[in-house]
């Protein structure tokens, strides 16, 4: 049985494939799969820095697609920023 | 009402936290801290690390590249990342990853108390969900 911290770490693979299964390669999160990702999952991160400048920043290899380690990039910006944020409450 | 990312790292920064007040410096994790938290939240993921003797000390000064002998959050959630993409190769042993893509157990069973809101969930219970 998987523990709350490991089960936590386990979603992120779900969040990714939910958006990315949509068509073409299942590893990978097209432009508009991303917004649709950052929308419905932390929408207080595309305020300051929009769905386009986040899939920029993630394509690290240009390719034009997010694949799942450039989605970890993500993960780990967005859970750097929500510990600041809640030091900062 | 929170989506399943939010609700997720929000489990992880109070798991980090209730091992980092413990001793010291109360927004890091020392060594006893991070073995503490290794044993007791990790303990399908980082199996054979907690089992081999000096495997999470190992892991610790990897994880501490400003070589302060403490984990930041920063530097933890580094930590995050390359167990989600361990967690995701194991679910692929002997699924797919292309055509017919399917997840297989990974590390263990288990939900966790975020859950997915709306229609789409699913398991990694060892069966092929289909795309």
């Amino acid at each position: 049985m998987l523990t709350e911290l490991e089960s936590a770490l386990n979603n992120f693979i779900d969040i990714y494939h939910k958006y990315s299964q949509d068509r073409g390669n299942v590893h990978a999160l097209y432009r508009d799969e991303l917004k649709r990702l950052l929308e419905a999952e932390c929408p207080q991160y595309i305020k300051k820095k929009d769905a386009d400048t986040w899939f920029k920043e993630l394509d690290i290899n240009k390719d034009n697609a997010i694949n799942f380690e450039e989605f970890l990039v993500l993960v780990i910006k967005v859970g750097v920023a929500s510990h600041e944020d809640f030091h900062k409450e | 009402m929170s989506s399943l990312m939010e609700c997720s790292i929000e489990t992880i920064i109070n798991i980090f936290h209730q091992y980092s007040t413990r001793l010291g410096h109360p927004d890091r994790l020392n060594q006893r801290e991070f073995k503490q938290m290794a044993r007791k939240e990790l303990p399908n993921f980082l199996k054979k690390e907690n089992r081999k003797p000096g495997a999470v000390e190992d892991i610790m000064e990897d994880l501490d590249t400003n070589g302060d002998k403490d984990l930041s959050f920063e530097e933890f959630a580094i930590l995050v990342g390359r167990l989600t993409e361990a967690s995701h190769e194991e679910m692929h042993k002997g699924h797919p990853k292309g055509k017919g893509h399917s997840h297989g157990p990974g590390f263990g069973e288990g939900q966790g108390s975020c859950q997915t809101q709306g229609g789409h969930s699913h398991s990694h219970g060892g069966h092929s969900h289909n795309h």
